[in-house]
């Protein structure tokens, strides 16, 4: 069980930026941007190459986030000057990053060997131990990323991001310049990813060509299963980023949990391909239900008006 | 002058079998202060020239000059700091999943850069209470609400609001009473002649109600086919009857719409 729960955290954590990132084009931009299985792969060849050329662990971890961002601009770019939609200019990257990728590597799965991680001191203790060390490791970065993205959510850039996946008409009759924020969010969120995939290669020890296939979905999948729990919307910040957090584990915990009961590795897209079917049902099904107490709620509010609530 | 639109061409699907002339040739100046009102029938081009002067569509020809600065092709966006809209849909000029509170700390930054400070300081609350608290639908209590929550009128008067935050000098208001029903509609319309009056721009309010397009504003423009076909001032707009309207558009070879038509059942 403790076992199961290391494991989740050591491999959901990494998780945490990159489905945030999908988050913020997923639902805060209303838009689907394919580029994050291939940027993810990216970015993770930028921390493994960074990490060979003998760059410490944190600074190689910027770099996967440079190397992400990077592809974020050329979907954004894509978008713009061929005018063509997110969700195609995203998946043209997906597809020619992989070429990419594998240029940059210049071998399939590019291991670490005996480079300095961010982890590799924790290599002496017992397996519960390390993966703690490490998860309390991963957990330092994940907070300070989870932070800095609630409180920029809360500036006037935040705001005009939000405001733009809702109502874009009004957002430019708002003074918001979409197309720059369009940048922003793919450049972001492609960002978040190669951080995210940067943890994962210094975990693991090695990058691999093909480690981004399927992180689009599963990232989808989390979302969903966090907003199941957290019930986020556009001014609710903090169940943003608590939605991004527990959707992400929850959904590693159904992972780990397929691998520890024995099922091989090959059912995991199975295993995620149910998870969001499961996680779909049970949004379409519980949704009408909190509707219905949502209703009854307001129902009870109207027959004892508030007076003076509070504003602080 | 301060508002001109200078031989204004607005054409759809140019060269295409579906083209759609808009706006023909259609020549315009609002003074400083001036309340104009715009009648005529669907497809006059009423929208079509309040959005050649918003931004959201660009004309094929001739020019929009704002205090004699050409912004004919400055997009909609950019131009927002002073031209502010309120549009037909009461569900368009709001973001609904957003709070109050976030809906009017949109409206705060336009016309200014927007940067990494927060959106929602104290002071930007205090200020909006008290814009807020003049509408009297005590929405000053419920600044975390989502606009969604709000109704039809609710939404039309915080747009209002929102319009009028970053104190434009053009206000356009396309058909915003249009989904309300009569009495919010009334409110509404006192509301937009006081936000108007407080903030001394120019005004520029498509209807289909012929008693407001008369009983409001200093300026009424008839519009038929892309073109400006009466404008009355002064004397003339106020001798001028329902009837009369009536009969300058139906005059101009159009039939009146069904809704012009249903709004002055309703008025009689």
């Amino acid at each position: 069980m403790v076992n199961v729960l290391v494991d989740m955290l050591v491999t959901g954590l990494p998780l945490v930026p990159v489905f945030l990132g999908i988050y913020t084009v997923f639902r805060v931009r209303a838009d689907f941007d394919l580029t994050v299985e291939g940027s993810f792969v990216t970015g993770g060849a930028a921390c493994a190459l960074a990490l060979l050329h003998g760059w410490p662990g944190w600074l190689s971890l910027i770099s996967g986030l440079a190397a992400g961002a990077a592809c974020g601009l050329v979907t954004s770019a894509l978008h713009l000057l061929l005018r063509i939609p997110v969700l195609l200019a995203g998946l043209i990257m997906s597809i020619g990053l992989f070429s990419v990728n594998l240029y940059v590597m210049g071998t399939p799965t590019l291991s670490l060997g005996t480079a300095d991680t961010l982890f590799s001191r924790f290599s002496s203790l017992s397996y519960v131990q390390a993966g703690l060390a490490t998860a309390a490791v991963m957990g330092g970065i994940v907070a300070v990323v989870l932070v800095a993205f609630a409180l920029f959510l809360r500036t006037e850039v935040g705001l005009a991001l939000r405001a733009t996946g809702v109502n874009a008409r009004m957002a430019r009759s708002q003074g918001v310049n979409d197309r720059w924020l369009t940048v922003l969010s793919l450049a972001v969120a492609n960002g978040l990813a190669g951080v995210g995939a940067a943890m994962t290669v210094q975990y693991q020890g090695y990058a691999d060509v093909n480690m981004g296939t399927g992180t689009f979905v599963a990232g989808v999948g989390a979302v969903l299963l966090g907003e199941l729990l957290t019930r986020p919307s556009g001014s609710k910040i903090i169940r943003i980023v608590a939605c991004v957090l527990a959707g992400t584990l929850a959904y590693q915990l159904v992972l780990t949990s397929a691998l520890r009961i024995g099922l091989p590795a090959g059912d995991l897209k199975g295993v995620t391909a149910l998870t969001l079917v499961v996680a779909i049902a049970a949004e379409r099904y519980l949704g009408v239900l909190g509707d219905s107490a949502r209703r009854l709620r307001q129902a009870a509010q109207v027959r004892v008006p508030r007076t003076g609530q509070e504003t602080a | 002058m301060m508002l001109a639109l200078e031989h204004v061409d607005l054409v759809y699907n140019a060269g295409r079998a579906d083209e759609v002339v808009a706006l023909r040739d259609l020549c315009l100046e609002l003074d400083r202060g001036e309340f104009v009102t715009i009648v005529g029938t669907n497809g006059a081009g009423k929208s079509s020239l309040i959005q050649a002067i918003a931004g959201s569509a660009r004309p094929t020809r001739g020019r929009v000059r704002l205090d004699g600065r050409d912004i004919t092709r400055l997009p909609d966006y950019r131009r927002a700091d002073q031209v502010a809209r309120v549009f037909d849909d009461p569900r368009a000029g709001t973001a609904p999943e957003l709070s109050i509170e976030d809906n009017l700390a949109l409206a705060m930054s336009r016309g200014r850069r927007r940067g990494l400070r927060f959106a929602l300081t104290g002071a930007r609350r205090a200020v909006m209470r008290d814009r807020v608290a003049g509408l009297g639908l005590g929405l000053e209590h419920r600044l975390r609400d989502p606009v969604g929550l709000l109704s039809a009128g609710q939404r039309q008067s915080l747009t209002m609001i929102m319009a009028a935050l970053a104190a434009p000098s053009v206000l356009l208001l396309d058909e915003h009473l249009a989904a309300l029903d009569p009495g919010t509609s009334a409110t509404v319309l006192e509301l937009t002649r006081s936000v108007a009056r407080e903030l001394g721009c120019t005004a520029v309010m498509v209807t289909h109600n012929m008693d407001n397009a008369l009983a409001t504003g200093s300026r009424l423009l008839v519009m038929s086919r892309g073109r400006v076909i009466a404008d009355l001032s002064g004397e003339r707009k106020a001798q001028m009857t329902v009837q009369g309207l009536i009969d300058a558009i139906t005059g101009a070879g159009d039939s009146l719409s069904d809704r012009s038509a249903l709004a002055e059942a309703g008025n009689n």
